[in-house]
């Protein structure tokens, strides 16, 4: 016998605990927020190169263990994804999730297309460590030459 | 985009007891820098779900902030448990879902695993704190059944689609039946609208 579903009203804590005398206008909180998010810019690009070096040590050392290379991969571009977009890094985020599209993609079952994937981390590595000049420097050139890799090796969405 | 709240009004979480949790540590750095600026004073970081079960085990939390990709799993595997962990008041605290790139097999994940809300990155300050207001005012229902454990993924009040009978059993059929009592009279209707007391 299945079980019938149950539907109820939970207290709304949250809602209270924040209702409670002082705090901070919520305009002023996200000032407050952005500001500090800003502090960490610096350290924060600096992770992204790491993290850009790090996918080109998984590319390099795939032989035997291409699984765990992939699954490495999804795992570091994502949070490039995440890091990049934060600061605005729009060509970096774009290429970081344009690798998370292929190592899913080719952790799937496909045999992967390897020159597919070093292009892509060869643009990464490129675009963190130009981090705020990337727009300047040509990175819509890059990022063409990344979309068009993976418009050849990906279904279309 | 403007934030459902008055000028003078205040968001106050000095006192709340939060969740953040997010597998890497440079993003998790972010997301506590973000809540400092909200006011928050000393959040729960977590990377792994092995974490995040311990603290949600330990203490009473008020709110969570949950990425999609945890050290050791998925961030909607930790949603999920908690959901169905009964752990009162825990397993019906509100949840964020925080949500980099989703792989289409994961996308019915995020909707069924029992976030209060799915936020996408980039998660920007002004986004969070419109959610963490929304969530303040969230009067919605917890919802515990077989096939999903959570608030009520309805938020509109609007009833069932047009044609399609209601699943709720205090869900009002869209027909109207013959009247089962006599019409009110012209001064009872009245009397409804201009209440006067009567003196006995």
């Amino acid at each position: 016998m299945t079980r019938a579903a149950r539907i109820f009203a939970v207290e709304n804590k949250l809602g209270q605990i924040a209702r409670e005398p002082g705090g901070r206008r919520p305009e002023d909180s996200i000032k407050a927020a952005d500001g500090r998010i800003e502090a960490a810019r610096g350290a924060s690009i600096a992770v992204l190169v790491e993290k850009a070096e790090q996918l080109g040590v998984l590319v390099a050392n795939r032989q035997g263990n291409e699984a765990s290379s992939l699954d490495g991969l999804y795992d570091i571009s994502n949070a490039a994804y995440g890091l990049a977009g934060t600061f605005g890094l729009s060509a970096l985020a774009e290429a970081a999730f344009s690798l998370c599209d292929l190592a899913d993609h080719f952790r799937s079952g496909e045999p992967a297309n390897w020159p597919a994937i070093e292009v892509h981390v060869d643009g990464i590595r490129l675009l963190a460590n130009l981090g705020d000049k990337a727009a300047e420097l040509g990175a819509e050139s890059i990022l063409g030459g990344l979309r068009r890799v993976r418009a050849r090796v990906l279904p279309p969405a | 985009m403007s934030l459902p709240y008055t000028k003078t009004e205040r968001v106050n979480l000095s006192t709340a007891e939060v969740l953040l949790a997010c597998g890497d540590m440079q993003g998790l750095n972010i997301m506590c820098e973000m809540f400092a600026g909200f006011g928050v004073h000393t959040p729960r970081r977590c990377q792994t779900m092995a974490e995040c079960k311990a603290v949600a085990q330990e203490r009473i939390i008020n709110l969570m902030v949950v990425d999609s990709a945890l050290n050791d799993t998925d961030g909607y595997e930790f949603i999920s448990w908690l959901r169905r962990a009964e752990l009162d008041p825990n397993s019906f605290a509100p949840v964020i879902l925080v949500t980099g790139h989703t792989r289409p097999s994961q996308i019915f994940r995020g909707r069924d695993a029992g976030a209060s809300f799915v936020v996408a990155k980039p998660a920007a300050a002004m986004v969070m704190m419109q959610r963490i207001i929304w969530l303040m005012n969230d009067q919605r229902k917890f919802v515990n059944s077989p096939g999903y454990c959570g608030p009520d993924r309805r938020v509109k009040a609007l009833g069932p689609p047009v044609g399609v009978k209601g699943r709720r059993h205090d869900d009002l059929s869209g027909a109207v039946g013959m009247a089962t009592t006599p019409n009110l009279d012209q001064d009872e209707i009245d009397a409804l609208f201009n209440p006067k007391a009567v003196a006995s």
